[in-house]
């Protein structure tokens, strides 16, 4: 018995160290840049995030052959990867010779890979102008450690979902934007419809996180790795007002699992009446309940007029091994382009682009009244305020753990919500002082 | 007498009410998938359990919209390959490990058992480097590496093996056969059982594989019906929940009819393990 355990550990061992020293390699040369010849050329793989099927096939192929009409030397080939795989699939592709040249990630993918050496940095090898077409906080979104690993591509923005005819039911006609209205509001819905109205997303913390910064209207409730938010009079009557809520049967049960999915469904159902969710949220409900659908209407996140609000963003960042990179980078620049990010949009239906100009354009400022629409304007509207509320951290999952732990007791009833905070805020700082980053949000 | 009888009704319908009972839970999801796959654009999927007005639309938007077709062939084509291959390469090499005399016999089986321990996350690195490598990149044969010749099948059949006594073998040898042809014409006619529950394993892990298809596909043309499923779930304008449905049924169907069409031997066979060591 004994053997046979020195064996199994001794072959457990030899496996280890060759899936180590594999990921380990020499990268690639750059044989194929078309900078050294002056004109682009050779090969570009491009992956996208979960845009399969129509009518992105079709915009992709009009812009990979736009793209080859311009520099006919080069061949771009466009895959799309279900986007929940997309860090792993990149990381793996970067352990061997067979890499990607342009990857579509969120901040959190791109900050992980670049961590490890996987990215480009891409200062100093933009053309000119380009840094200053974009909105500044989702620019801002593709740093890292001081380097510049991703252009963005397209936003998202919070704003509020609301069912119409419920809240037409109820007689309320505006939506609130502090916890006490929120309060009054969905009571007075919950009592004309007999059903909990407001869903609180949790998802895995990183909601009420972003929610608790957008309360603190603007001041810091994280500085240089300390967190201070115990005493905050608006994160504290938000916790309050949540728990009340709970209690009385306002928000529904089901919250305290928290994912946003389970909001669409109840949201689906008829069974809630007011979430906060991207303008992409309606697209299950357009499908699977087409009632609830022509219902519903949006409005500003439930916060101050001038409270920032978060901006969920997709890039596009150039992987480090890249054999060629000046196509690459040109590949970048041309799909994050002013043109090419309005008639993204406008294909997409449910997202923003991330240039000046095309935000300008009237396809925001009058989208029409269908309900994707009016989120479409909403969604637009916020961005003026929206930024990464959350910057990407070494502990982010031990934050966003303890977040949606002490949230979800709170709301049950199981801690007070000044000792919720203040068990919060110890939990933030143990965890900073772990990894002794210093950052500020 | 009368009393009896009657404990005796009660405690059936007690059984059916529980065997019904379970029944709901575990065959209930099911029918509710089923039943959303077959609703309308118009009707929404909690008006009402039963579709009003059923419609095999979904399913023909998920083989021409969500390109299930080229994903299906692809599921079938890998899956006829990593079955047989598998039943080969496991049967030949428990073969030797259960009857052959050599040095090293019980180190190789217990470094064979101890890659079941090594998670796939560890050699997923090296092994997407080494399919490069051998040119097996976004090829069927590169996606079912990992499927042909497992540890866990090397091990069943030599459980397998071991239940056959050796004197049916020793008979054959005396009656002039050879190593190879005792294998063949004695010893797997009489592991049939384990043979198709390997068979089964093999189909349920190569036709739900996920990760690996994923990671070693370069072109969307070579996914399959798994990662279709991931891109419906993941679609960027949120889940069709309809869509979807119709999409995991094109799915299992073929797992559950494989499943009841070889149920018995997979009974038999799953115990094999669990009778001699």
């Amino acid at each position: 018995m004994k053997k046979m355990k020195k064996i199994m550990a001794g072959s457990t061992a030899a496996a280890l160290v060759l899936g180590l020293a594999a990921c380990g390699g020499a990268p690639a040369e750059d044989t194929d840049s078309g900078a050294a010849e002056g004109e682009l050329s050779g090969k570009v793989t491009v992956w996208t995030a979960s845009l399969a099927g129509e009518p992105f096939d079709s915009y992709f192929a009009d812009i990979e052959a736009e793209f080859e009409t311009m520099h006919p030397d080069v061949d771009i080939v466009i895959e799309d990867i279900p986007q929940g795989e997309m860090e792993q699939k990149v990381l793996t592709s970067l352990t061997s010779n067979d890499v990607p040249d342009v990857v579509n990630l969120n901040p959190h993918f791109m900050s992980n890979i670049a961590a490890q050496g996987g990215l480009l940095d891409l200062t100093g090898k933009l053309s000119e102008g380009t840094e200053t077409m974009y909105v500044e906080g989702p620019f801002e979104a593709g740093k890292y450690d001081e380097g510049l690993y991703a252009l963005p591509w397209y936003l998202t923005t919070t704003v509020s979902w609301y069912n119409g005819a419920n809240f037409e039911a109820a007689g309320v006609s505006e939506l609130p934007t502090t916890p006490m209205d929120l309060y009054e509001t969905a009571k007075k819905v919950t009592d004309a419809t007999g059903k909990p109205a407001y869903y609180p997303v949790i998802n895995d913390g990183n909601a009420i996180m972003e929610k608790m910064v957008t309360l603190a209207g603007g001041d810091d409730i994280v500085t240089d790795g300390v967190a201070s938010f115990a005493d905050n009079a608006a994160i504290l009557e938000y916790f309050e007002v949540a728990q009340k809520m709970y209690a009385e049967g306002i928000i529904p049960q089901e919250a305290a699992e928290g994912s946003i999915k389970t909001g669409q469904e109840l949201y689906m159902a008829g069974n809630t009446s007011l979430i906060e969710g991207g303008v992409t949220f309606l697209g299950p409900v357009e499908s699977g309940a087409p009632e609830i659908y022509n219902a519903s209407k949006a409005g500003q996140p439930i916060a101050a007029a001038d409270a920032p609000v978060n901006v969920a963003v997709m890039n596009f960042a150039v992987p480090s091994k890249t054999d060629n990179e000046a196509a690459a980078i040109a590949f970048t620049e041309f799909i994050t382009n002013d043109v090419n990010q309005l008639e993204f949009a406008k294909v997409a239906g449910t997202v923003l682009p991330s240039t000046t100009a095309a935000l300008e354009d009237s396809y925001f400022t009058e989208p029409g009244d269908s309900p994707k629409a009016l989120g479409m304007k909403q969604a637009a509207e916020a961005l003026d305020r929206a930024e990464v509320l959350i910057p990407p951290t070494e502990n982010s999952a031990e934050l966003r753990d303890a977040t949606k732990t002490i949230f979800v007791k709170t709301l049950q009833g199981a801690m007070t919500p000044q000792d919720a905070l203040t068990e919060l805020e110890a939990q933030w700082n143990a965890a900073f002082e772990k990894t002794g980053e210093t950052v500020s949000f | 007498m009368k009393s009896h009888k009657k404990t005796l009704l009660v405690r059936k319908i007690f059984l059916y009410a529980i065997m019904v009972a379970i029944t709901l839970v575990t065959v209930g999801p099911f029918l509710m998938t089923i039943f959303m796959s077959l609703k309308s654009a118009s009707e929404g999927i909690y008006d009402s359990v039963l579709p009003m007005a059923p419609t095999f639309q979904n399913f023909i938007d998920a083989f021409a919209k969500a390109n299930f077709g080229s994903y299906f062939m692809n599921t079938v084509i890998v899956t006829a390959l990593a079955v047989p291959l598998n039943l080969l390469f496991c049967s030949l090499a428990a073969y030797p490990l259960a009857r052959m005399d050599f040095r090293g016999r019980g180190a190789v089986l217990a470094i064979i058992i101890a890659t079941m321990m090594v998670p796939f996350q560890l050699y997923m690195a090296p092994l997407f480097q080494l399919t490069g490598e051998l040119g097996l990149r976004n090829t069927h044969i590169g996606l079912i590496v990992l499927q042909v010749s497992t540890a866990f099948g090397i091990f069943l059949m030599r459980q397998a093996y071991l239940r056959i006594p050796k004197e049916l073998e020793e008979s054959a040898y005396i009656d002039g056969a050879n190593q190879f042809q005792v294998w063949y014409k004695v010893v797997l006619p009489l592991v049939k059982p384990t043979l198709v529950t390997l068979a089964i394993f093999t189909f349920m892990g190569t036709w739900g594989d996920y990760l690996w298809p994923l990671l070693n596909s370069e072109s969307s043309s070579m996914y399959t019906l798994s990662i279709g499923m991931a891109s419906l779930a993941q679609n960027f304008d949120g889940a069709n929940l309809k869509l979807i449905s119709a999409a995991s049924i094109i799915t299992t169907i073929p797992t559950l009819l494989i499943f009841i069409g070889l149920q018995k031997f997979f009974i038999s066979g799953a115990t094999d393990g669990a009778v001699k060591g």
